[in-house]
Protein backbone atom coordinates (compact mmCIF):
# COMPACT_ATOMS: atom_id res chain seq x y z
CA UNK A 1 0.00 0.00 0.00
CA UNK A 2 1.12 3.54 -0.66
CA UNK A 3 0.17 7.09 0.07
CA UNK A 4 -0.43 9.97 -2.31
CA UNK A 5 -1.19 13.64 -2.20
CA UNK A 6 -3.92 15.55 -3.99
CA UNK A 7 -1.77 16.52 -6.99
CA UNK A 8 -0.50 12.97 -7.46
CA UNK A 9 -4.06 11.63 -7.30
CA UNK A 10 -5.28 14.13 -9.88
CA UNK A 11 -2.39 13.24 -12.22
CA UNK A 12 -3.16 9.54 -11.84
CA UNK A 13 -6.86 10.04 -12.61
CA UNK A 14 -5.98 12.16 -15.65
CA UNK A 15 -3.55 9.47 -16.86
CA UNK A 16 -6.24 6.78 -16.46
CA UNK A 17 -8.78 8.85 -18.39
CA UNK A 18 -6.28 9.63 -21.15
CA UNK A 19 -5.11 6.05 -21.70
CA UNK A 20 -8.71 4.74 -21.72
CA UNK A 21 -9.59 7.34 -24.35
CA UNK A 22 -6.49 6.44 -26.39
CA UNK A 23 -7.33 2.74 -26.15
CA UNK A 24 -10.86 3.23 -27.46
CA UNK A 25 -9.58 5.44 -30.28
CA UNK A 26 -6.80 2.99 -31.24
CA UNK A 27 -9.32 0.13 -31.38
CA UNK A 28 -11.78 2.20 -33.42
CA UNK A 29 -8.97 3.29 -35.74
CA UNK A 30 -7.68 -0.23 -36.37
CA UNK A 31 -11.22 -1.42 -37.10
CA UNK A 32 -12.34 1.39 -39.36
CA UNK A 33 -9.43 3.12 -41.09
CA UNK A 34 -8.67 0.33 -43.65
CA UNK A 35 -12.33 0.25 -44.69
CA UNK A 36 -12.67 4.04 -44.89
CA UNK A 37 -9.46 4.41 -46.92
CA UNK A 38 -10.48 1.58 -49.25
CA UNK A 39 -14.01 2.93 -49.83
CA UNK A 40 -12.75 6.52 -50.11
CA UNK A 41 -10.32 5.56 -52.91
CA UNK A 42 -13.03 3.48 -54.58
CA UNK A 43 -15.50 6.39 -54.51
CA UNK A 44 -12.94 8.84 -55.91
CA UNK A 45 -11.91 6.52 -58.78
CA UNK A 46 -15.37 5.27 -59.73
CA UNK A 47 -17.22 8.61 -59.48
CA UNK A 48 -14.49 10.46 -61.37
CA UNK A 49 -14.55 7.74 -64.07
CA UNK A 50 -18.34 7.91 -64.29
CA UNK A 51 -18.18 11.69 -64.88
CA UNK A 52 -15.80 11.34 -67.82
CA UNK A 53 -17.31 8.13 -69.25
CA UNK A 54 -21.00 8.83 -68.74
CA UNK A 55 -22.06 6.18 -71.26
CA UNK A 56 -20.50 3.51 -69.02
CA UNK A 57 -21.67 5.03 -65.72
CA UNK A 58 -23.98 2.08 -64.93
CA UNK A 59 -21.22 -0.46 -65.47
CA UNK A 60 -18.82 1.62 -63.39
CA UNK A 61 -21.40 1.84 -60.60
CA UNK A 62 -22.00 -1.94 -60.52
CA UNK A 63 -18.28 -2.63 -60.76
CA UNK A 64 -17.71 -0.31 -57.78
CA UNK A 65 -20.33 -2.24 -55.76
CA UNK A 66 -18.75 -5.59 -56.70
CA UNK A 67 -15.16 -4.48 -56.00
CA UNK A 68 -16.35 -2.82 -52.77
CA UNK A 69 -18.08 -6.01 -51.60
CA UNK A 70 -15.07 -8.23 -52.35
CA UNK A 71 -12.63 -5.71 -50.84
CA UNK A 72 -14.71 -5.35 -47.67
CA UNK A 73 -14.85 -9.14 -47.32
CA UNK A 74 -11.05 -9.40 -47.72
CA UNK A 75 -10.45 -6.64 -45.12
CA UNK A 76 -12.80 -8.41 -42.68
CA UNK A 77 -11.01 -11.74 -43.30
CA UNK A 78 -7.58 -10.20 -42.66
CA UNK A 79 -8.72 -8.51 -39.43
CA UNK A 80 -10.37 -11.79 -38.35
CA UNK A 81 -7.24 -13.89 -38.94
CA UNK A 82 -4.91 -11.32 -37.34
CA UNK A 83 -6.93 -10.04 -34.38
CA UNK A 84 -5.46 -7.48 -31.99
CA UNK A 85 -8.48 -7.68 -29.73
CA UNK A 86 -10.28 -10.93 -28.97
CA UNK A 87 -13.78 -10.51 -27.64
CA UNK A 88 -16.98 -12.51 -28.07
CA UNK A 89 -18.92 -9.29 -27.54
CA UNK A 90 -17.12 -7.51 -30.41
CA UNK A 91 -17.52 -10.54 -32.66
CA UNK A 92 -21.28 -10.54 -32.04
CA UNK A 93 -21.50 -6.78 -32.72
CA UNK A 94 -19.44 -7.21 -35.92
CA UNK A 95 -21.74 -9.95 -37.20
CA UNK A 96 -24.83 -7.84 -36.45
CA UNK A 97 -23.34 -4.84 -38.25
CA UNK A 98 -22.58 -7.02 -41.31
CA UNK A 99 -26.15 -8.45 -41.31
CA UNK A 100 -27.55 -4.93 -40.96
CA UNK A 101 -25.60 -3.75 -44.04
CA UNK A 102 -26.82 -6.69 -46.14
CA UNK A 103 -30.41 -6.15 -44.99
CA UNK A 104 -30.25 -2.40 -45.60
CA UNK A 105 -29.13 -2.85 -49.21
CA UNK A 106 -31.64 -5.66 -49.79
CA UNK A 107 -34.40 -3.27 -48.72
CA UNK A 108 -32.96 -0.40 -50.78
CA UNK A 109 -33.14 -2.62 -53.87
CA UNK A 110 -36.72 -3.64 -52.99
CA UNK A 111 -37.77 0.00 -52.62
CA UNK A 112 -36.01 0.97 -55.85
CA UNK A 113 -37.70 -1.90 -57.69
CA UNK A 114 -41.11 -0.84 -56.34
CA UNK A 115 -40.68 2.84 -57.14
CA UNK A 116 -38.94 2.42 -60.54
CA UNK A 117 -38.24 3.90 -63.05
CA UNK A 118 -35.30 5.97 -61.85
CA UNK A 119 -32.45 7.67 -63.59
CA UNK A 120 -28.81 6.90 -62.75
CA UNK A 121 -28.43 10.09 -60.71
CA UNK A 122 -31.37 9.19 -58.46
CA UNK A 123 -30.24 5.58 -57.95
CA UNK A 124 -26.76 6.75 -57.10
CA UNK A 125 -27.98 9.39 -54.65
CA UNK A 126 -30.28 6.85 -52.94
CA UNK A 127 -27.47 4.26 -52.60
CA UNK A 128 -24.98 6.87 -51.36
CA UNK A 129 -27.34 8.34 -48.76
CA UNK A 130 -28.38 4.80 -47.68
CA UNK A 131 -24.70 4.03 -46.95
CA UNK A 132 -24.40 7.26 -44.98
CA UNK A 133 -27.60 6.43 -43.09
CA UNK A 134 -25.89 3.17 -42.06
CA UNK A 135 -22.76 5.08 -40.95
CA UNK A 136 -24.88 7.36 -38.76
CA UNK A 137 -26.83 4.47 -37.22
CA UNK A 138 -23.67 2.44 -36.52
CA UNK A 139 -22.05 5.55 -35.05
CA UNK A 140 -25.00 6.09 -32.72
CA UNK A 141 -25.13 2.43 -31.66
CA UNK A 142 -21.43 1.99 -30.92
CA UNK A 143 -20.88 5.56 -29.68
CA UNK A 144 -18.46 6.55 -32.48
CA UNK A 145 -19.49 10.12 -33.10
CA UNK A 146 -16.97 10.64 -35.90
CA UNK A 147 -19.06 8.10 -37.88
CA UNK A 148 -22.17 10.19 -37.22
CA UNK A 149 -20.46 13.39 -38.40
CA UNK A 150 -18.95 11.64 -41.42
CA UNK A 151 -22.38 10.27 -42.38
CA UNK A 152 -24.03 13.67 -41.99
CA UNK A 153 -21.27 15.47 -43.93
CA UNK A 154 -21.38 13.11 -46.91
CA UNK A 155 -25.21 13.12 -46.89
CA UNK A 156 -25.12 16.92 -47.06
CA UNK A 157 -22.62 16.92 -49.95
CA UNK A 158 -24.71 14.29 -51.79
CA UNK A 159 -27.83 16.45 -51.49
CA UNK A 160 -25.97 19.58 -52.63
CA UNK A 161 -24.64 17.71 -55.67
CA UNK A 162 -28.03 16.15 -56.43
CA UNK A 163 -30.06 19.37 -56.29
CA UNK A 164 -27.61 22.07 -57.32
CA UNK A 165 -24.94 20.40 -59.48
CA UNK A 166 -26.68 17.57 -61.38
CA UNK A 167 -24.40 17.96 -64.44
CA UNK A 168 -21.27 17.61 -62.34
CA UNK A 169 -22.75 15.25 -59.77
CA UNK A 170 -20.22 12.41 -60.25
CA UNK A 171 -17.22 14.73 -60.14
CA UNK A 172 -18.68 16.47 -57.10
CA UNK A 173 -19.21 13.12 -55.34
CA UNK A 174 -15.71 11.96 -56.24
CA UNK A 175 -14.06 14.89 -54.51
CA UNK A 176 -16.48 15.76 -51.72
CA UNK A 177 -17.99 12.34 -50.89
CA UNK A 178 -15.01 10.11 -51.71
CA UNK A 179 -12.56 12.76 -50.55
CA UNK A 180 -14.30 13.13 -47.18
CA UNK A 181 -14.33 9.36 -46.58
CA UNK A 182 -10.69 9.00 -47.67
CA UNK A 183 -9.48 11.96 -45.59
CA UNK A 184 -11.39 10.72 -42.53
CA UNK A 185 -9.76 7.30 -42.91
CA UNK A 186 -6.30 8.85 -43.26
CA UNK A 187 -6.88 11.23 -40.35
CA UNK A 188 -7.95 8.36 -38.08
CA UNK A 189 -4.99 6.25 -39.21
CA UNK A 190 -2.48 9.01 -38.49
CA UNK A 191 -3.96 10.57 -35.37
CA UNK A 192 -5.72 7.77 -33.51
CA UNK A 193 -2.94 5.27 -33.15
CA UNK B 1 -3.40 10.89 2.96
CA UNK B 2 -5.04 7.68 1.75
CA UNK B 3 -3.83 4.15 1.08
CA UNK B 4 -3.63 3.05 -2.52
CA UNK B 5 -2.93 -0.24 -4.29
CA UNK B 6 0.84 -0.11 -4.72
CA UNK B 7 0.86 -2.69 -7.53
CA UNK B 8 -1.52 -0.64 -9.68
CA UNK B 9 -0.25 2.79 -8.64
CA UNK B 10 3.11 2.41 -10.47
CA UNK B 11 2.74 4.61 -13.63
CA UNK B 12 3.35 1.92 -16.28
CA UNK B 13 1.12 -0.61 -14.51
CA UNK B 14 -1.56 2.05 -14.06
CA UNK B 15 -1.53 2.62 -17.83
CA UNK B 16 -1.61 -1.12 -18.53
CA UNK B 17 -4.60 -1.62 -16.25
CA UNK B 18 -6.39 1.43 -17.72
CA UNK B 19 -5.97 0.08 -21.26
CA UNK B 20 -7.18 -3.41 -20.33
CA UNK B 21 -10.14 -2.16 -18.28
CA UNK B 22 -11.22 -0.09 -21.32
CA UNK B 23 -12.11 -3.42 -22.98
CA UNK B 24 -15.43 -5.01 -22.13
CA UNK B 25 -15.29 -7.93 -19.59
CA UNK B 26 -13.81 -11.02 -21.28
CA UNK B 27 -11.96 -8.98 -23.90
CA UNK B 28 -8.30 -9.80 -24.61
CA UNK B 29 -5.67 -7.45 -26.01
CA UNK B 30 -2.71 -8.46 -28.17
CA UNK B 31 0.72 -7.85 -26.57
CA UNK B 32 2.03 -5.90 -29.59
CA UNK B 33 -1.09 -3.73 -29.73
CA UNK B 34 -0.68 -2.92 -26.01
CA UNK B 35 3.06 -2.26 -26.44
CA UNK B 36 2.41 0.18 -29.30
CA UNK B 37 -0.44 1.84 -27.43
CA UNK B 38 1.70 2.45 -24.34
CA UNK B 39 4.86 3.16 -26.37
CA UNK B 40 6.73 0.73 -24.13
CA UNK B 41 9.56 -1.69 -24.86
CA UNK B 42 9.03 -5.46 -24.90
CA UNK B 43 11.18 -6.01 -21.81
CA UNK B 44 9.66 -3.21 -19.75
CA UNK B 45 6.11 -4.16 -20.61
CA UNK B 46 6.83 -7.85 -20.00
CA UNK B 47 8.24 -7.16 -16.53
CA UNK B 48 5.22 -5.10 -15.47
CA UNK B 49 2.79 -7.63 -16.91
CA UNK B 50 4.49 -10.33 -14.86
CA UNK B 51 3.96 -8.33 -11.65
CA UNK B 52 0.30 -7.81 -12.46
CA UNK B 53 -0.11 -11.49 -13.32
CA UNK B 54 1.57 -12.53 -10.05
CA UNK B 55 -0.94 -10.34 -8.19
CA UNK B 56 -3.78 -12.09 -10.03
CA UNK B 57 -4.90 -8.84 -11.69
CA UNK B 58 -4.41 -9.98 -15.28
CA UNK B 59 -4.34 -13.21 -17.29
CA UNK B 60 -1.75 -13.86 -20.00
CA UNK B 61 -2.61 -16.37 -22.69
CA UNK B 62 -0.05 -17.55 -25.23
CA UNK B 63 -1.58 -19.02 -28.34
CA UNK B 64 -1.09 -19.53 -32.08
CA UNK B 65 -3.04 -17.52 -34.64
CA UNK B 66 -2.52 -18.54 -38.28
CA UNK B 67 0.51 -20.58 -37.12
CA UNK B 68 2.15 -17.54 -35.54
CA UNK B 69 2.71 -17.22 -31.77
CA UNK B 70 0.59 -14.51 -30.17
CA UNK B 71 0.18 -13.30 -26.60
CA UNK B 72 -3.18 -12.01 -25.41
CA UNK B 73 -3.73 -10.20 -22.13
CA UNK B 74 -6.98 -9.69 -20.26
CA UNK B 75 -7.91 -8.21 -16.90
CA UNK B 76 -9.28 -10.62 -14.28
CA UNK B 77 -12.34 -9.97 -12.09
CA UNK B 78 -9.95 -9.45 -9.17
CA UNK B 79 -7.97 -6.93 -11.24
CA UNK B 80 -11.10 -5.07 -12.28
CA UNK B 81 -12.24 -4.83 -8.65
CA UNK B 82 -8.79 -3.68 -7.52
CA UNK B 83 -8.72 -1.04 -10.26
CA UNK B 84 -12.18 0.23 -9.27
CA UNK B 85 -11.09 0.47 -5.64
CA UNK B 86 -7.88 2.23 -6.65
CA UNK B 87 -9.86 4.87 -8.54
CA UNK B 88 -12.19 5.26 -5.56
CA UNK B 89 -9.13 5.80 -3.34
CA UNK B 90 -7.75 8.44 -5.72
CA UNK B 91 -11.09 10.27 -5.76
CA UNK B 92 -11.24 10.12 -1.97
CA UNK B 93 -7.81 11.74 -1.72
CA UNK B 94 -8.95 14.61 -3.95
CA UNK B 95 -12.23 14.98 -2.07
CA UNK B 96 -10.53 14.91 1.34
CA UNK B 97 -7.93 17.49 0.36
CA UNK B 98 -10.66 19.83 -0.93
CA UNK B 99 -12.88 19.27 2.06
Amino acid sequence: MDTANNENAQDSLAAIEEIMKQTRKAIASAHTNPLLIFWGILWVISFASAQFYLAYAHYICWSMAAVGGVGTFIIFRISHTQPFIQSEHRLRIGRRILCSWILLYAYVFIWLAMLAPFNGLQINAVCSTAAMFAYIMIGLWVGSYFMVWLGLAVTATTLIGFYFLPHYYCLWMAFTGGGTILCTGLYIRLRWR
Amino acid sequence: MTELDNIIHQPVRLRIMSALVALEPGGQMDFIFLRNLLKATDGNLGAHLEKLEDAGYIRIEKTFVARKPRTFISVSDKGRDAFTQHIAALKLIIKTSKG
